[in-house]
């Protein structure tokens, strides 16, 4: 049906550029592109960043990780967890519920209380968890419906600006999320609540990458 | 140093004392000035209704008036600003080459008042005598389009006597907009309660501005209204030397 | 109570409907409440971002290049989303748009959709449109269910219902959910929003989006959305349309690195805003395993090859032109007739109509130009007002019955009095003749009749002097010449 819709677009859209000449090298890139904070001026400014928009955030060095995680859910106060299916085993110690994500359907991942996942980069400049949904951050449904997340980040995956982000992955992935708050609103008389829908906490465990 | 004055169509008519003012402030610092009485309008009103080939029309005759001109002065922002924005796009569709190369040589000849104080004489300090209480107004032309800056706060600093009293939202536009205010009467004048409501809290004597354009709107309701505060053009306050009785 | 008229072909003209706003306290009041808010996060923003400058060159040149090679990216896009799953459409215009949709929603079977927020969807007058094919449209955005509920309209592009207090949403929820002892803080509120559409999202199966961005070299579509009822469209869904219009895209994935920045910055005052969402095509077991693009032109490419209109394409609905317009805080976006308002309606709205509605829209301003000041991608709209404007002029120079209309009358003969200096000389002695009538013994003019009765509504006017400036220079001319013989 609209195929003759598409000749007809096409056909308008080149008369009304056929005489342009504007070239994509040609477009300034004056802004800033790499960030001028070193590694722990980084993860200081996303730990800022984060907890500006209400997350939790904590460090912990490799070896330590499964208890932290442990730690961190247990507080949460939830007790069933949904994480990807590839998710580590050795990170899911006992003493929570583990549900791992294999094709569940929305109402068993509506029972869970909280998701975890690892991510696949962070952004300090505006405290952005970035998830592309891998094995280990999982489908995107599973960081969706659960009211609690908590977010693994290692210390490599952060850069400072926007831009490094991207130039570290000049590829656009197949699916991404951008994390940079919880939900919120203004559209009742401009008072910020938060939580619409999506997960209303957000804790972040901040994986040093030394040995 | 010789200068054309370019009344404009409006000050010439209904504020002839702006003009005097600018006259009386120019010779004072020793400006030898002159009046081209062939000049009208510069085209802004109606290039900005959308009269464009009649916009044109005046535009042509302002730049061939003004050609050999050695500097041209305007008491009015939005007039230098239509000039400086606009004549090179009505040139370009409606005029010849001759016309372009005519304009690029006299734009940097325009000056608006402030422009041509700060800029072309290099003063600050006019001797400028105005014991009053002044509220500063920002003409959005002048504000945007000049990007006038500090100039006017310069000139008005050196004003003795002169209290200026800052006022609240500055950059909001007063709801004047040419033809606006009549196309649009109602929302003009709720822009204007809004600006005056700005205007009154610095219980300024008077509310100057460049443009008469801005002060005839916000004067105009000043006095519909009874109230005290009067408008007064930027020339006026720095023509005077002796304040003005209240 | 019937809701404001957002139909541009059916609206009154701007001055008309501004009148019973211009009234309405309460919608002035919320009107320059939020958008004092957001300026005021913008601002803050802004001033930190030391490259805010150099992003707003780069975002104004990536979208004005994007416009100028339109095909190939449109090309590309297809290429690429169909590679990747999606089945792409075109739509010449409103009409179309709708059609396929519809035809879409039946081969699924679906009465019911959920929406996400998106201004083209109003554009094309889409729930409209469901509603007669017996599909029930719910929006998902928390603004656009207060609205639809309350039966009311958007005037605003990115707070739709900031025209609306607590009481007005506690009362449309309690009405509509059936919770009658809703309080009406709100946290509360939200709440039950939250509530209600949870279910709405867990058993609805089709969903349609809008699209921030469409990204040509990967096929991806980009959605940047607050509330989270974005990510619940297009994840839980078993079919997702994406309606996007044509301008809306971009060369490169990383080309987002500008405009994400200036975007959030410029729409709600924040680095980021909380959810992006990028997805391309249909990935297997995860999300939507059907995916439409709908691409729109209604009236674009014909804005595309307009010299100076062009620009208009470059918008990236912020609203910060809104947000800063000295005119839409007294008004809000009711009184533009389309669910476009502000700066960037007054330009879109009638071009989108090829200029047969909409016309008093271009002079809905005062020519401020804050607009262009705040403008993340540069759009000069005062540059564009005044074009249209001559567009409008120039339809009015071809009706007999111009000759009847007082402004076009008076610009006429204020032409004819311009045009030499003994002309307007007369001009002005007519003026003051004329003018000696009204005014007072303070030398003031109070009362003016026909155009002039709109500047008297609310502004005296000094009457003019004895003598002109020029009749003063002459004089003193005159007098000079004569001392020095």
């Amino acid at each position: 049906m609209t195929m003759g819709s598409r000749q007809r677009i096409l056909d308008s859209v080149r008369a009304a550029t056929h005489a342009d000449v504007n070239r994509y090298e040609d477009v300034p890139r004056g802004y800033i592109r790499a960030g001028s904070l070193d590694l722990q001026g980084c993860i200081q400014l996303m730990t800022e960043r984060l907890h500006e928009y209400g997350a939790d955030v904590v460090q912990c060095a490799p070896v330590d990780l499964p208890h932290i995680v442990l730690r961190q859910l247990k507080q949460s106060g939830r007790h069933h967890f949904v994480v990807p299916s590839g998710f580590p085993t050795d990170w899911m110690l006992s003493g929570v519920e583990w549900l791992i994500d294999q094709n569940l359907t929305h109402e068993e991942i509506e029972q869970c209380g909280g998701v975890a996942t690892a991510s696949s980069s962070g952004v300090a400049d505006s405290g952005t968890i970035v998830l592309h949904h891998g094995p280990m951050e999982g489908r995107r449904v599973i960081s969706l419906l659960p009211d609690f997340h908590l977010c693994i980040l290692r210390v490599s995956q952060i850069v400072e600006t926007l831009p490094e982000y991207f130039s570290r992955f000049p590829q656009a992935p197949r699916l991404a999320t951008y994390i940079s708050g919880p939900s919120a609103t203004a559209d009742i008389e401009m008072t910020r609540i938060k939580g619409v829908h999506g997960p209303r906490f957000l804790s972040v465990i901040i994986l040093r990458d030394d040995a | 140093m010789r200068a054309s004055l370019f009344i404009t169509c409006y000050n010439d008519t209904l504020f002839p004392q702006t003009g005097r003012a600018v006259v009386q402030l120019l010779e004072r610092l020793g400006v030898q000035i002159d009046f081209q009485p062939a000049q009208t309008c510069c085209g802004q009103m109606h290039a900005n209704t959308g009269f464009r080939g009649e916009a044109y029309s005046q535009a042509k005759r302002f730049v061939q008036l003004y050609r050999d001109t050695e500097c041209v002065v305007i008491p009015s922002s939005s007039c230098v600003a239509m000039i400086r924005d606009q004549y090179a796009g009505l040139f370009e569709e409606l005029g010849n080459e001759e016309l372009r190369r005519q304009l690029a040589a006299l734009l940097p000849r325009v000056l608006e008042l402030s422009e041509f104080l700060t800029d072309k004489l290099g003063v600050e300090d006019v001797g400028a005598y105005f014991p009053h209480r002044v509220a500063y107004h920002a003409s959005c032309h002048g504000l945007r389009g000049l990007q006038i800056g500090e100039r006017p706060f310069k000139l008005l600093a050196k004003v003795r006597e002169l209290k200026l009293v800052p006022i609240e939202n500055l950059d909001r536009c007063c709801g004047f907009g040419g033809t606006f205010s009549i196309k649009n009467a109602e929302v003009s004048t709720a822009m204007l309660d809004a600006k005056l409501v700005d205007l009154l809290a610095t219980e300024a004597e008077f509310c100057t501005a460049l443009d008469n354009s801005c002060l005839m709107h916000v004067g105009g309701a000043l006095h519909r209204r009874n109230l005290k505060m009067r408008p007064i053009h930027l020339a006026e306050i720095l023509a005077s030397t002796e304040g003005i009785a209240t | 109570m019937s809701g404001p008229v957002m139909d541009p072909r059916i609206a009154p003209p701007f001055p008309d409907a501004a009148l019973p706003i211009l009234q309405n306290t309460q919608l002035r009041k919320n009107v320059a409440h939020a958008t004092d808010v957001i300026q005021a996060k913008r601002n803050r923003l802004v001033a930190e971002k030391q490259d805010w400058q150099e992003l707003r060159t780069s975002a104004a040149a990536i979208r004005a290049h994007v416009l100028a090679n339109l095909g190939k990216y449109l090309e590309e896009f297809e290429t690429n989303c169909t590679a990747a799953g999606g089945v792409v459409h075109w739509a010449k215009d409103a009409a179309e748009a709708g059609q396929i949709i519809v035809e879409i929603l039946r081969e699924e079977n679906a009465s019911e959709v959920i929406k996400i927020k998106t201004m083209t969807s109003a554009e094309i007058q889409l729930n409209p449109a469901l509603e007669a094919a017996g599909i029930a449209a719910v929006e998902t955005d928390l603004a656009e269910l207060i609205l639809q509920l309350g039966e009311d309209e958007g005037s605003h592009i990115v707070v739709p219902a900031l025209h609306v207090n607590r009481h007005q949403v506690r009362e449309i929820f309690a009405r509509k959910m059936g919770l009658p002892q809703l309080p009406d803080d709100p946290e509360a509120l939200t709440a039950a929003a939250r509530t209600y559409l949870r279910k709405k999202f867990l058993s609805v199966s089709t969903a349609i989006s809008g699209a921030n961005f469409l990204i040509a070299e990967s096929g991806s579509v980009a959605i940047v959305e607050s509330e989270g009822n974005g990510r619940m469209c297009l994840t839980l869904p078993r079919t997702l349309i994406a309606l996007a219009g044509i301008e809306k895209v971009l060369p490169r994935f990383s080309d987002l690195e500008v405009l994400l920045q200036v975007l959030a910055r410029s729409a709600t005052g924040e680095r980021l805003n909380p959810y992006n969402s990028l997805w391309s095509g249909v990935v297997p077991d995860d999300g939507p395993q059907r995916f439409h693009v709908v691409l729109l032109d209604n009236g674009r490419s014909e804005i595309l090859g307009r010299k100076v209109e062009r620009q208009t394409l470059q918008c990236i609905r912020c609203a910060a032109c809104l947000n800063t317009c000295p005119v839409y805080r007294q008004t809000g976006g009711h009184a533009y007739g389309s669910p476009y308002g502000g700066p960037i309606g007054a330009i879109l709205t009638p071009q989108l109509e090829h200029m047969r509605h909409a016309q008093s829209l271009p002079y809905a301003s005062s020519l401020c130009a804050a607009c262009y000041e705040v403008c993340p991608v540069k759009i000069n709209i005062p540059e564009v007002l005044i074009d249209l404007r001559a567009q409008v002029v120039d339809q009015e120079r071809e009706e007999s019955r111009r000759w009847f209309d007082p402004m076009y009358l008076g610009m006429k003969v204020a032409n004819f009095a311009f045009g030499d200096a003994g002309r307007f000389r007369m001009a002005q002695s007519f003026g003051k003749l004329g003018l000696r009538f009204f005014t007072g013994k303070d030398g003031w003019i109070r009362r003016l009749p026909s155009l002039g009765s709109r500047w008297t509504l609310s502004r005296d006017l000094p009457g003019m002097a004895d003598q002109t400036f020029r009749e003063w220079w002459a004089k003193r001319e005159a007098e000079r010449e004569k001392g020095a013989r």
